[in-house]
């Protein structure tokens, strides 16, 4: 198993390094030069030191402030391997120094004018919050829901429920959004329909976290409801797999309490698969809450990664992509552990 | 059943029958023959391909979806061709969210018989009756203000009204006695009184008109524009007051009192001094050049009048007409490439005319009556039941034809917006259409995309295994590890910082919604591949020295084509959902051209959702029963394919 899991990271930091090459390489399409940029503003703000100097002198200090600030972000070079080098940390800068990804520099946000990894901290637990809370609201009703479905196959409520399930995975997201904001906040006049808490307010203990949640309501509603369709249809199929085992007739047949059969014999053989797609949906749900994010106005990391888009605050960016990568290839491989772990017949790495 | 007894022809025919249709479907005939004999029962054999279409034909929910995909496409592919006038880009400021309506052009029955006089320039229309009473119709409900111009006020209602004219969002009627009324919206100095100390871009409404009554036998003109009225009088008075922001000019206009015309384009005052030798606008080189039709050359107006005089000006939102002395017409200021030119009238004088948004109408002396300028929302079509007509009205985008008795003969022009308009002003409808059109190409251009790469990677991976199935697999999981919304987004953010032109940057959506999706695909065809490389024809095709890539291409893939169509089926409902949250989110294809998804971009806000229901309501219906049927058909298609699935227990 050791030896398994070791082989795993090995190969995830191996695509790990392809992906943030090919990332990087993609954002360096972007006509955009930080170093001209910085120089350039450097030259204004000294316009009075600069004054008494000649054009030619102006040009040579301009080419030398260039240059420094070239050589402190390490794009001196035009060869994008080096520069990718210096990026992760791997290839010393101009004066010999590392200061990059390892050495824990992830950027610096020139929109929000902080590093990128304080400007990310706060949406960050948001985020996770949000998401922990809305598994919590989705599994609680789906895991039932799908058992029910699975017992009372072919009924009408479960017909109805197939349907409704359809409809639930073939509606876009923010088409689902749009009209809980419409039910809710609209016609009902329920929630609030964006943000994340009363503005201007200043609650504390108890009165901030009712606020919080009469603000969150509404978007956990909303993601709770746009993941049920997909995960019912998926706990209906496992636990229909399962009931149809050889077991669970052996244990009909032995007399053994319907409750019983269902949930403590099937469910067993159901939680497998099940288990394995909790773990990747959660962490699918990190990209997913982009449109949701934007839609309610809530400060998560979605929200962030849109907003530094359209202003092109690529540090920000980059990072926030290289956290996804990071966090589908983690969830990859923990998929992987805990299928041997729950499974013993699984015998992985043999 | 009694046995047919076959004559010599018949047997002939029946031979004949089995030269041409084959055994089997003799076959087949006998079993349809003896179906009801339980002595000759013989079970049925069907092909798979059979087997699948019946088992799908049962279900009844998946034909309906199926026929509703089926209609949708025929919907978006054809439904283009029919609208020749529909363009991106068309923005109108007059006729923006208007909910769906038809009753733009439905004049109330009761004025129908006894029109005096009707007017518009928005999205409603007002009109008089004879005995002074004041209709309203069209689309009535003003913006977010909360403004219905049905509302008409009591007193106007109770008063006997000689005069009407309809704005943006507001009317203005005169009665009997000289009184001026007003409803409609008021918050930039539609009507009403304005402190010029506080509101210093409202020209005021005059004193007079507020407080007191004008000599209504001596009005030559009321007119409105887009939050403004004028009230010209025979003497030459003018009352103008509104928005001047709207109107840059109209202080030119407010102590001129040598004007004997006066009307509203969208931007710009236009006047007509006495001595009738051009348009008085207040600016220099606005509206100068003048030209005898509208797609004819223009002139400096001296030269272009030489001498003559003009005697009224009609103007339309970005033009005006002029009728002079002599009987004919001319024009100044900006048409549309699509705009139609004025007809020829011979031996025809006009009598009459009226200007709306884009187009004029005209009456001649001999009752004709002609429709030109813009067309692109039908005004130019003239109904024949037009002609005879003793007078003409009209406005913003409709005309109306009335006899000597005050019938209403004719009415053409917009009946109204099926799905309403968007906050551009553009019809809905067309825009799904028009969209629906770039969804599907999107999605079914990166469904092939996706489709191609996959069975390829997923044939040469399962069929050759060993070290090229080892790569190979390597490669989908790197590209299944990177998260498709947050990726996609970004290469489409970076690509709109790259200078290409937009159908390159539609078609690199393609690729890259194309390129994201192939990983499912290929492997489930790596291992379908893999259980069908031990059937018996392969080794059957081995032994015969089939090329291996032929064995792989032509002979598993047929076999596994089943599954690889589900998965298209399934696949391209997402690549258009993933398409239309990209486009929603303002990346992906941008305004003006349309999706389904960046249709719906504006609405992201409670007011919009809450107040212009129309404009996410049709789209999202649209984009959601599309989906919805594509889901359940691939579904369906899944079930049935499946030999395992027993859906009769």
């Amino acid at each position: 198993m050791g030896k398994y899991v070791l082989k795993r990271i090995c190969y995830m930091l191996v695509v790990l390094v392809i992906l943030s090459l090919l990332m990087f390489l993609i954002y360096n399409l972007v006509p955009n030069n930080r170093a001209y940029t910085d120089a350039k503003d450097d030259e204004n703000s000294q316009k009075q030191a600069l004054k008494g100097l000649t054009a030619e002198e102006k040009k040579d200090w301009f080419q030398k402030r260039y240059f420094e600030y070239q050589c402190k972000y390490g794009t001196e070079t035009n060869n994008m391997l080096v520069r990718y080098g210096r990026w992760v940390g791997i290839y010393p800068l101009y004066d010999g120094s590392f200061n990059g990804l390892l050495q824990g520099n992830f950027g610096y946000s020139y929109e929000l004018k902080g590093d990128v990894i304080d400007v990310i901290q706060e949406p960050m637990k948001n985020t996770i919050l949000i998401n922990i809370l809305s598994t919590i609201l989705a599994l609680g009703i789906t895991i039932p829901l799908g058992i029910l479905c699975a017992v009372k196959k072919n009924s009408k409520f479960d017909r109805g429920v197939q349907v409704f399930t359809i409809i639930g995975y073939s509606l876009p997201t923010f088409i689902t959004a749009i009209l809980f904001i419409w039910i809710f906040c609209s016609l009902l006049g329920w929630f609030p329909p964006s943000g994340m808490k009363t503005p201007g307010s200043n609650f504390e203990g108890w009165a901030y976290w009712k606020d919080t949640l009469k603000y969150l309501a509404l978007p956990l509603i909303t993601m709770t409801f746009c993941s049920m369709g997909g995960m019912t249809r998926y706990v209906r199929a496992s636990m229909i797999d399962a009931l149809s085992m050889d077991c669970i007739r052996t244990a009909r047949a032995k007399g053994v309490k319907e409750k019983a059969v269902i949930y403590s014999h099937a469910w067993r053989n159901a939680l497998i698969p099940i288990v394995t797609l909790v773990v990747g949906w959660f962490l699918g749900i990190f990209a997913g809450s982009l449109v949701f994010e934007n839609m309610f106005g809530l400060n998560g990391m979605g929200k962030i990664m849109i907003d530094s888009l359209r202003k092109t605050d690529f540090d920000v960016v980059l990072f926030l992509q290289l956290f996804y990568v990071g966090m589908s290839l983690l969830g990859n491989l923990i998929i992987d552990i805990i299928y041997g772990l729950v499974d013993p017949r699984v015998r992985v790495g043999k | 059943m009694k046995k047919q007894k076959k004559g010599f022809f018949g047997t002939i025919a029946g031979w004949g029958r089995r030269l041409f249709r084959g055994g089997s479907a003799e076959l087949v005939d006998q079993m349809e023959a003896n179906k009801n004999d339980p002595t000759k029962d013989v079970e049925e054999i069907v092909s798979p391909s059979r087997q699948i279409v019946r088992g799908f034909m049962e279900r009844k929910l998946a034909v309906g979806a199926l026929i509703v995909v089926i209609v949708m496409m025929l919907t978006v592919f054809i439904g283009p061709l029919f609208m020749k006038n529909y363009s991106d880009s068309y923005t109108e400021v007059t006729q923006k969210n208007i909910p769906p309506t038809q009753s733009m052009m439905s004049v109330p029955k009761e004025l129908k018989n006894d029109i005096k006089m009707i007017d518009s320039f928005g999205s409603f229309s007002v009109g008089l009756s004879n005995a002074g009473k004041v209709y309203v119709w069209g689309s009535t409900q003003m913006g977010t203000t909360g403004v219905d111009m049905k509302d008409i006020p009591q007193e106007v209602k109770d008063a006997k009204i000689v005069q009407i004219a309809a704005g943006m969002d507001h009317a203005i009627a005169i009665d009997e006695n000289g009184k001026v009324y007003a409803w409609g919206v008021n918050k930039l100095g539609q009507y009403g009184y304005f402190d010029p100390e506080l509101n210093p871009s409202i020209l005021p409404m005059p004193d007079v008109l507020l407080n007191g009554t004008i000599d209504v036998n001596n009005i030559k003109k009321l007119t409105c524009g887009y939050q403004c009225s004028a009230i010209l009088m025979n003497d030459g008075t003018l009352y103008i007051w509104g928005n001047k922001n709207t109107y840059s000019n109209i202080d030119k206009f407010v102590d001129k009192t040598d004007l004997v015309d006066i009307d509203f384009t969208l931007s710009y005052v236009v006047g007509l001094t006495e001595e009738g030798t051009g348009l008085f606008t207040g600016k220099r080189g606005l509206l100068d050049q003048y030209r005898a039709n509208m797609n004819t050359s223009a002139s400096p107006a001296k030269q272009f009048l030489d001498g003559r005089k003009i005697t009224s000006i009609y103007a339309t939102n970005s033009n005006v007409a002029m009728l002079l002395d002599d009987g004919s017409m001319c024009f100044s200021g900006d048409f549309a490439s699509g705009a139609l030119p004025m007809p020829a009238m011979e031996g025809e004088q006009i009598v009459d005319v009226k200007a709306g948004s884009y187009h004029y109408t005209a009456l001649t002396d001999k009752g004709n009556v002609y429709s030109w300028g813009g067309n692109v929302l039908g005004q130019c079509d003239v109904k024949e039941s037009a002609k005879g007509a003793t007078r003409i009205f009209g406005g913003s985008y409709q005309s109306y034809a009335v006899n000597e008795n005050d019938d209403l003969i004719a009415k053409w022009g917009l009946k109204g917006y099926l799905f309403g308009t968007d906050s551009y002003g553009a019809d809905i409808f067309q825009r799904i259409i028009q969209g629906g059109k770039m969804t599907m190409t999107i999605g079914a251009v990166a469904v092939i995309i996706s489709s191609f790469i996959g069975i390829i990677i997923g044939c040469v991976s399962g069929y050759f295994g060993g070290k090229a199935d080892m790569f190979l697999m390597r490669v989908a999981e790197v590209f299944s590890a990177i998260p498709f919304l947050p990726f996609a987004l970004i290469l489409s953010a970076v690509m709109a910082q790259m200078d290409i032109s937009e159908n390159s940057k539609i078609f690199v959506l393609m690729v890259i919604l194309g390129l994201l999706s192939w990983t499912g695909l290929a492997r489930l065809v790596r291992g379908q591949v893999l259980a069908a490389r031990e059937n018996e024809y392969v080794t059957a095709a081995k032994a015969m020295g089939v090329r291996e890539g032929a064995i792989a291409f032509k002979h598993i893939l047929p076999n596994i084509v089943s599954v690889i169509f589900v998965n298209l089926t399934l696949n391209f409902a997402t690549c258009m959902l993933t398409e239309s949250s990209l486009s929603y989110l303002g990346f992906g294809v941008t305004y003006p051209r349309p999706t389904w998804g960046n249709m719906l971009n504006g609405a992201n806000n409670a007011t919009i959702i809450k107040n212009f229901w129309w404009q996410w309501v049709f789209t999202s219906l649209f984009l959601a029963i599309t989906c919805i049927c594509i889901n359940l058909v691939g579904d369906a298609l899944r079930d049935v394919m499946d030999p395992k699935s027993d859906r009769d227990q």
